[in-house]
């Protein structure tokens, strides 16, 4: 399976009204530095994520450096710098997870889509996040895809829901083509 | 400031008022471990190493960040102390990687002399490295981050001394690692790779990439930067007979502490290059071919005297070289006007703004000239106009940052957004070579306002009534909009500068340009009505492309100055020289660089004497100079390296660069700063002092010097200002022998007078050439890059001098970023990649120079500034076209 959408695929939004969009939100903060979290967090309930773009202009806007920006919103997990895929995937780390081998879980996720923990696939299906416990640990080790919680999670489980996906998507693909009268 | 008495280790001591405990011990010699400390960064407490025990109490105390107060006891070195130290270390080495036998930090890692101190051998801890990859695909640092141990001095040197802010701590917990933005590698990140960091980090986390060489140098000496005015000091690792690595010095009191460039960290690799002169070489048949240095030296000087014989001594030029040192530049215009008689002797200063310097030094006495960069830290307000000092002075941006961060109004007058805007309280974004248009206008404004201060205009100056007539007489919206500056930005900065005296820090946007001289002249007026000349509060900084530029004018190598800065044209400063010399001098002022390449054409120069300089690089219209020097009878090049210039020359002489000989310089603040060799020259190079000693005797004028003192002394005599070369001191300043009051310790003297108000001739435009081509340096070559070209790390570090338009100008001509395209003037092309710069307004081009031979200087003409026609070296008008 390839990943490697191009950017234009995947419908990324434009930079340009991301940048209107971020100077606008910008404008309701002061320049203060206790400002920084505040504003990060504003950037991200609205764009989902704190990109790239957007760091360097709340650097401008604070006047520290974007290092700086960036530092900090690596300190809390709380920020994501990748947008979410379509289907978020969780892989849990707690400790009865753990003890089943969740971290193999994880590791196979990040294999098979070729990102790590905390990235999104170029095609914007799909995106990894470690979790700390979901709640079910009898099922352990699990996996929470989408809104589905994947009990006894193993390697061969790991291929077998990308490859779910793979099929569900070929098929709307497919019948996107067939209907008429629709652009490509 | 009051001392206060405290006891360490039962020994009373006493330190000042607002040191902590660490700093009252180190001024007592009592060492204490520490791995996050450094006196110039603000205290962390983050290693914990400092700790010492309160005797009275019994608490623990992190003394690096723990004020002493009197009466304190407290203890440095018990056995509970010494536990907790121990397992500080223990934990930091069970994180460390096992490679010390790789690592080039080597024995100047601080954590291994710690944990040495401490007896750690074995830490009985289970070994846990945190793997980062290593980093080395820049040319300059190699980063292994596992070996951080997260002192954090690299991020705080970052942030509080070069102001770059390129890293800072990410994450936290074990993950925790200084890193760039996005992590992303230094090249692709901010980094100007001033090195300053390297220099700073304890263990070997982050280290100079040496091209030859890892590990400890055998040894270190001092020394001082080689490249641009600020003259940083410097101390040079060697290894045998070669340089291997440089750092700030440990030296007190230096100007630029811990920091340095890139170019003063990274650039000097050029002393250990092949291209480097390491014997005397004559031409025969056509070819350079090595000679003895009798045999050199002899030829040389019956050349020069059979020209002078047969041509007049008019036919003889000696341009000299403002990268050598002030005995060496002294020497140099003594031959040229007494043995050879005449007074064509220049340097390559003179492309740096001559007439300006001039202009100033005539008017305030040369009283300006000390002018300490530490005092730009207590500087009201900045003004810095038409200067990038991150790129050609980086040290000094690096001060103006640091005074801009604490609030300071810092006003930068530049058309191109320079790396200091983003620090700046106004960016006054004005067209190209208005600068005297703006200036005339904020004075303008500031009278109008009643910014000026009377108090010092009537002690200090005269004639303002009529300056201020001139004042009153502008309209100040024309001029605005003749500056392409808006009202409202300006009326801001007047508000901010009103009533504070200015620190103005001038570059070679105003030096070089055009209206040069009438641009200083309307900033000392400007500086006499707010009363910022003369004091630490303002001041003027001029910023010097080269490490001696200011020296080589005072030793009188220039073609109408006699040492000491005095004039040819006085009388009985010539007659001084004469009686001292025993020579006649003559009035008539010289040749200087440029007339001595267009005489040269004519063919009435026929004899050129060259030492330092590299003209073929340096000078506009390069296949006009190499006709000129074609053309010569006789030309000699005295260089380190082989250049353009050196390869048409007839006889060539190897010198030695500034860590291979003793000598002096002169800075841009006025702080002369002597070094030794540190290094022998190459083979039977020599330093230019001997060769030019050599030279001289061979002609048979004066008898040798054979050593510096003697030169020095002689220095002394005829120079003032150079009084503290007899001292034996390595540091001085040059002393103040202005006749002007304000610069008087009592303000006694002679009022400075203001001059009226003048205007500026514009150009007519061509519609030819609608693009404005501004030539600006870049921080990894110095001027025509002669010597950062053969540094091999620079080189490899792939920047080939792109070229820079506004995306909008982009647009319209159809060009995007890795274009390639030819810029054309009326006088020559250069074609270049292209990026498109946000930062740069419609109708600029950026044209870094020092690249590609320096091929920039083929786009302006080859005049000398004090020609009407004279466009200055700094713009030109071009025309684009995309190659295809």
């Amino acid at each position: 399976m390839n990943y490697s959408a191009s950017e234009e695929e995947a419908g990324l939004p434009d930079k340009i009204a991301l940048e209107r969009d971020v100077a606008a939100r910008l404008k309701g903060f002061d320049n203060h530095r206790r400002n920084l979290i505040p504003i990060l967090q504003d950037i991200q309930d609205h764009f989902l994520y704190l990109a790239p773009e957007a760091i360097l202009m709340v650097a401008e806007h604070i006047g520290i450096g974007a290092s700086e920006v960036y530092g900090v919103a690596t300190f809390y997990n709380q920020f994501r710098f990748h947008p979410p895929g379509r289907h978020p995937i969780k892989v849990c780390l707690g400790t009865a997870c753990h003890v089943r081998g969740g971290d193999i879980i994880l590791e196979n996720f990040e294999r098979k889509l070729g990102i790590s923990d905390g990235e999104t696939t170029t095609d914007r299906e799909f995106s990894i996040e470690r979790v700390a416990c979901v709640g079910c640990c009898a099922l352990a080790p699990v996996a929470v895809v989408d809104e589905n919680i994947q009990g006894h999670m193993a390697p061969s489980k790991v291929e077998g829901i990308v490859l779910g996906y793979k099929i569900e998507r070929d098929r709307i693909d497919r019948e996107r083509e067939n209907e008429p009268g629709e652009p490509a | 400031m009051e001392n206060i008495t405290l006891f360490i280790n039962g020994k009373g001591v006493s330190c000042p008022t607002g040191s902590s405990l660490l700093e009252a011990a180190e001024l007592n010699g009592i060492k204490i471990p520490r791995l996050c400390y450094h006196p110039e960064l603000k205290p962390l407490g983050g290693c914990r190493l400092c700790l010492v025990e309160d005797e009275k109490t019994g608490k623990i105390l992190a003394s690096c960040v723990m004020p002493a107060s009197p009466n304190m006891s407290i203890l440095t070195d018990t056995p509970r102390i010494n536990r907790h130290r121990r397992n500080i270390v223990r934990l930091m080495m069970a994180e460390h990687p096992e490679s010390c036998i790789v690592c080039n930090k080597g024995n100047r890692c601080q954590l291994r002399q710690i944990a040495a101190q401490l007896g750690l051998g074995q830490t009985g801890l289970y070994h846990m490295p945190n793997y980062k990859p290593i980093e080395q695909a820049n040319p300059f640092i190699i980063r292994d981050l596992t070996k951080c141990v997260l002192c954090g001095k690299c991020i705080r040197a970052d942030h509080e001394l070069v102001q770059t802010g390129a890293i800072d701590y990410n994450f936290r917990g074990f993950k925790s690692r200084p890193l760039t933005l996005h992590d992303l590698p230094l090249e692709q990140s901010n980094c100007t790779f001033c090195g300053t960091c390297v220099s700073i980090c304890p263990t070997g986390a982050l280290a100079p990439k040496n091209l030859t060489h890892a590990g400890t140098p055998e040894r270190e000496s001092d020394s001082v930067c080689g490249f641009c005015g600020v003259g940083c000091s410097l101390t040079l690792g060697v290894i045998g007979k070669q340089i291997v690595e440089t750092n700030p010095s440990h030296l007190p009191e230096t100007l630029n502490g811990a920091t340095l460039c890139v170019r003063g960290h990274f650039a000097h690799d050029f002393l250990n290059a092949e291209q480097r002169l390491t014997q005397p070489l004559m031409r025969a048949e056509d070819k350079l071919a090595p000679v003895s240095w009798n045999e050199a030296v002899n030829h040389v000087a019956s050349r020069l005297l059979e020209i002078k014989k047969t041509f007049g001594p008019q036919s003889i030029g000696f341009l000299g070289s403002s990268k050598c040192t002030n005995e060496e530049n002294y020497l140099f215009q003594k031959i040229a006007r007494t043995v050879l008689e005449t007074n064509n002797v220049d340097n390559g200063g003179y492309l740096s703004g001559r007439s300006c310097l001039d202009l100033i030094d005539s008017r305030t006495g040369g009283g300006w000239r000390v002018s300490p960069l530490s005092n730009l830290e207590k500087a009201e307000s900045i003004v810095v106009i038409g200067a990038d000092p991150g790129n050609s002075a980086p040290v000094v941006g690096y001060y103006i940052r640091r005074t801009a961060k604490k609030g300071i109004p810092m006003i930068v007058v530049d058309p191109r957004r320079t790396d200091l805007v983003p620090f700046s309280t106004v960016w006054l974004r004005i067209l190209p070579e208005r600068d005297l248009q703006l200036i005339n206008c904020l004075a303008a404004l500031l009278w109008k306002r009643f910014g000026h201060d009377t108090g010092f205009i009537d002690r200090f100056t005269e004639n303002f009534t009529k300056y201020s007539e001139g004042l009153s007489s502008f309209n100040h919206q024309r001029l605005c909009v003749e500056a392409g500056v808006d009202m409202i930005s300006l009326e801001r900065v007047v508000e901010l500068l009103k009533g504070k005296k200015i620190a103005f820090v001038i570059g070679h946007g105003i030096l070089q340009q055009r209206n040069a001289a009438r641009a200083a002249d309307a900033i000392l007026n400007l500086m006499l009505m707010t009363g910022s000349l003369g004091t630490d509060t303002g001041g003027l900084y001029l910023l010097a492309r080269e490490n001696n530029q200011a020296g080589a004018l005072d030793m009188g190598s220039a073609p109408d100055l006699l040492p000491g800065r005095e004039n040819l044209g006085d009388s009985r400063q010539r007659q001084r020289f004469e009686r001292a010399w025993e020579v006649r001098l003559s009035p008539d002022q010289g040749l200087n660089a440029i007339r001595m390449i267009t005489e040269a054409e004519k063919g009435t120069l026929k004899a050129l004497y060259i030492m330092g300089e590299n003209p073929l690089r340096s000078l506009p219209q390069p296949e006009r100079v190499l006709k000129a020097l074609q053309n010569l009878e006789f030309l000699v090049v005295q260089d380190i390296l082989k250049t353009e210039t050196s390869t048409v020359a007839h006889v060539v002489l190897p010198g030695a660069s500034f860590s291979e000989k003793a000598g002096s310089y002169t800075n841009m603040e006025g702080r002369i700063q002597c070094v030794e060799p540190v290094v022998s020259p190459p083979l039977e190079a020599r330093p230019d002092w001997m060769i030019l000693d050599m030279v001289s005797e061979k002609m048979g004028r004066f008898t040798r010097y054979d050593s510096l003192e003697k030169i020095r002394a002689e220095i002394v005599r005829h120079i003032p200002e150079y009084q503290g070369l007899s001292n034996g001191k390595k540091t001085f300043w040059i002393n103040n022998t202005s006749k002007k009051g304000l610069f008087q310790p009592d303000g006694q003297g002679e009022p400075i007078s203001f001059f009226p108000v003048a205007f500026a001739e514009d150009r007519p435009h061509d519609d030819n050439y609608p693009f404005t081509a501004i030539l600006g340096s870049t921080r990894f070559h110095l001027g025509s890059g002669t010597r950062t070209s053969h540094s091999k790390r620079i080189g490899n570090f792939g920047k080939n001098g792109h070229v820079e338009i506004s995306p909008s100008d982009g647009l319209e001509l159809n060009l995007v970023n890795g274009d390639r395209i030819r810029i054309q003037s009326r006088h020559g092309s250069i074609e270049r990649e292209l990026i498109l710069e946000k930062g740069l307004a419609q109708g600029l081009v950026l044209a870094p120079i020092g690249f590609e031979e320096n091929d920039a200087m083929k786009l302006l003409p080859l005049t000398p500034f004090e020609d009407r026609t004279s466009r200055g070296l700094k713009t030109c008008q071009v025309r684009i076209d995309k190659i295809q």
